[in-house]
């Protein structure tokens, strides 16, 4: 179970406080859902569990299965099962995307004490489950993201997360920037992942993405804080209403 | 009146060096002449220092602190272990025509294989040759013209130089190996090494031909080597080095190239962290629709110097010129890019490109980057571009949160950088040999 504390997290250069005594827990096997308004935190929720630099966590704790993750290194993260799919997912000219693949998948087998993939293993297993997911082969031999489009983007971020075979995937804003179709794609990409061994976390602004990853919980995030929890129909009542009764008890 | 100009040590020593030694170098006719001249230029000038443009980044005369005696290689053997470990796993093992030169002198006990030699190639050491009325045409490439006129490498080379090779590369033929010329530094005592190469790649010949300067590890050395090519018409060559001298030798390096029409001349340089190296280039155009391409991987840690300057000289029309320079700092290192391009009146529709790129790893680390473009003709393409970069942390943090420890992030981040240049090499061989050389580099230290 992920299981976050009072969890507080400020910007390293500035004093201003983003998340300010978060608590939330998600189960192994359940989906949840983060949605709130734009400035609430949601971004910074994802790069606290994954260990982004300029975050400062200043109380609180976050463990997964028991394990205190902010003790550790981002590839040690990793490695424990956190994968994090970005919202802008980085450009890395000059590394190809399969050498990329490749490279992480080895150390995450190394890290978790499995035998490392030999060439053809590890092509034939990329080659498959791309197809799934439409990447063509033409895109897995350009450097990583370079020159792809937002939902080539968010569809490798896809690729990766299925092939990395974490246990705790969090979503930022992954909806952001796909057509319908794209919409499709990415989400039977995160259903075929649903599973009793994983917790999924979907950060996102709007309701769209969930009527195609159907959450079992979803959480409203404003100030830094939950406001309120409830099941996948506070999702389209967000939807109606907006988030003005979070934000305007905020102030 | 008289000017009494001071000497430094070095300067001293390389006249009493002189002086002591000239009666033993090679070459009977006009050879000793050539030699007495040479140095007499190199004497008047003194080493080159920061106020000489060319020399603005690399003072010779501050940094040169002391010249080594010149290196006998007088009965010189070669070590095959050692050779190995220098040259690494896939270098070593790479079928070639293979000549080996140990402090300075060829070991033709120790070359070979060549495997292409009498039909597509032929080779004469410079030492047996030099001032053999059959050889007089080498007069002329001790000669310093134009460019290379007052160039005091040259002057130096001229004057001490022991060895080195002639190649012929045949008409028309497709050298089915590349070319090795190995320069092995092996003797423990300090010691300064002159080698040229007078390369000739004929009409419509293809050829690939790899220098290696390396040496057994942490020898104090300074070694200065020349080599000059002519690239015929319609001939296409690729000219590689490698220079891994070690940690405390000094490189300095001089090519030269006159390019004949519609030929192709390609050119790399990879150097990993000397204590101090230069590099120089004087590319001409002879004919028209040359081209030229040149890619270079410098990698520095602790306090290396490593400066390439270069003049591409158009001096007909239509030809082109694209440089790239990747350059990898950590610790102190210093890297140093001067890229002068002329452009002569009515050399029209040249096309000249250069970019010189630095990645920073250490705040302590220096990259000067001087672009000269002298234009003297108004239907040309030409253009520079410089960057100077650290490595970016998002890019490290994307790696990481996807199970890559930060230091294999960042060596593959460092990789992807210095590769761009490697990827240049049309040799599938070398370009994995120098592309597994940048790996070890790579963990030895970042």
């Amino acid at each position: 179970m992920l299981d976050i504390k009072n969890l507080r997290v400020k910007l390293e250069d500035e004093d201003k406080i983003i998340l300010d005594g978060l608590t939330l827990k998600v189960p192994r096997g359940e989906v949840h859902a983060i949605m709130g308004p734009n400035g609430s935190g949601k971004s910074t929720l994802g790069y606290a569990l994954a260990g982004r630099g300029g975050y400062e966590v200043t109380g609180g704790s976050v463990t997964w299965n028991g394990d205190d993750l902010l003790a550790m290194e981002v590839s040690e993260r990793a490695a424990a099962g956190v994968f994090l799919a970005f919202q802008y997912p980085m450009e890395i000219p000059g590394v190809a995307t399969l050498t990329f693949l490749r490279t992480a998948m080895n150390s995450l087998k190394k890290a978790r004490g499995a035998k490392e993939l030999t060439t053809p293993e590890f092509l034939k297993v990329v080659t498959a489950k791309a197809k799934d997911l439409g990447i063509d082969k033409d895109m897995l031999k350009r450097p990583v993201n370079v020159g792809f489009s937002g939902g080539e983007k968010k569809r490798m971020e896809i690729l990766q997360m299925t092939l990395l075979e974490p246990t705790l995937c969090v979503l930022d804003e992954t909806d952001s920037g796909l057509d319908i179709d794209a919409l499709r794609v990415v989400a039977d990409g995160v259903n075929k992942l649903r599973g009793k061994d994983r917790a999924i976390l979907v950060i996102t602004h709007y309701q769209r993405l969930l009527d195609y990853i159907v959450p079992d919980k979803v959480h409203v995030l404003s100030a830094g804080k939950i406001q309120r929890t409830g099941g996948p129909e506070l999702a389209h009542e967000l939807e109606k209403s907006g988030y003005a009764e979070f934000t305007g008890k905020a102030a | 009146m008289t000017i009494a100009i001071i000497k430094t040590k070095a300067e001293q020593q390389l006249a009493a060096a002189f002086e002591r030694v000239a009666a033993s170098l090679p070459g009977a006719s006009w050879v000793p002449a050539m030699r007495k001249a040479a140095m007499g230029a190199f004497v008047g000038a003194g080493l080159p220092h920061r106020r000489i443009e060319a020399w603005k980044y690399t003072d010779l005369r501050a940094q040169l602190k002391e010249a080594y005696a010149p290196a006998t290689g007088k009965g010189a053997t070669l070590d095959e272990k050692a050779l190995a470990a220098a040259l690494g796993p896939n270098l070593a093992k790479l079928p070639c025509n293979r000549l080996v030169f140990v402090d300075g002198v060829f070991v033709a006990d120790s070359s070979g294989p060549t495997p292409d030699l009498g039909t597509d190639f032929h080779f004469l050491s410079i030492a047996d040759t030099l001032g053999d009325p059959d050889f007089d045409w080498m007069t002329h490439a001790f000669e310093q013209t134009g460019e290379t006129k007052n160039d005091p490498l040259l002057a130096l080379n001229a004057a001490f130089v022991t060895d080195g090779v002639t190649i012929r590369i045949v008409e028309g033929a497709t050298l089915a190996h590349p070319v090795h010329l190995i320069f092995l530094s092996s003797s423990a005592a300090p010691a300064a090494s002159n080698t040229r190469n007078l390369i000739r790649i004929e009409k419509g010949a293809h050829a690939t031909i790899l220098e290696s300067h390396i040496a057994v590890s942490g020898l104090a050395r300074q070694n200065n080597s020349v080599t000059a090519l002519h690239v015929c018409a319609g001939a296409k060559v690729q000219h590689l080095k490698l220079v891994a001298e070690g940690a405390e030798a000094t490189h300095l390096g001089t090519w030269t190239a006159d390019i004949e029409a519609d030929a192709t001349y390609n050119a790399f340089q990879m150097t990993e962290s000397v204590a101090l190296a230069r590099h120089q280039l004087f590319v001409t155009f002879k004919g028209e629709g040359a081209a030229f391409n040149f890619n270079a991987a410098v990698l520095g840690r602790g306090k290396s110097h490593i400066d390439t300057t270069m003049v591409i000289d158009h001096a007909v029309p239509k030809c082109t010129s694209r440089e790239l320079l990747k350059c990898v700092l950590d610790g102190e290192a210093r890297g140093v890019f001067q890229g002068r391009v002329i452009v002569r009146p009515g050399a029209q529709k040249s096309d000249g490109k250069q970019m010189a790129k630095a990645l920073l790893l250490s705040s302590n680390a220096e990259f000067d980057s001087k672009p000269e473009l002298e234009i003297y003709a108004d239907d040309v393409v030409c253009g520079h571009g410089s960057t100077v970069a650290e490595i970016d942390e998002d890019e490290v943090f994307y790696l990481c949160a996807r199970g890559i420890p930060k230091r294999d992030a960042r060596a593959l981040l460092i990789e992807a950088f210095a590769a761009e240049a490697i990827d240049a090499i049309a040799h599938d061989g070398i370009r994995q040999a120098l592309q597994a050389r940048l790996n070890a580099w790579l963990a030895a230290g970042v």
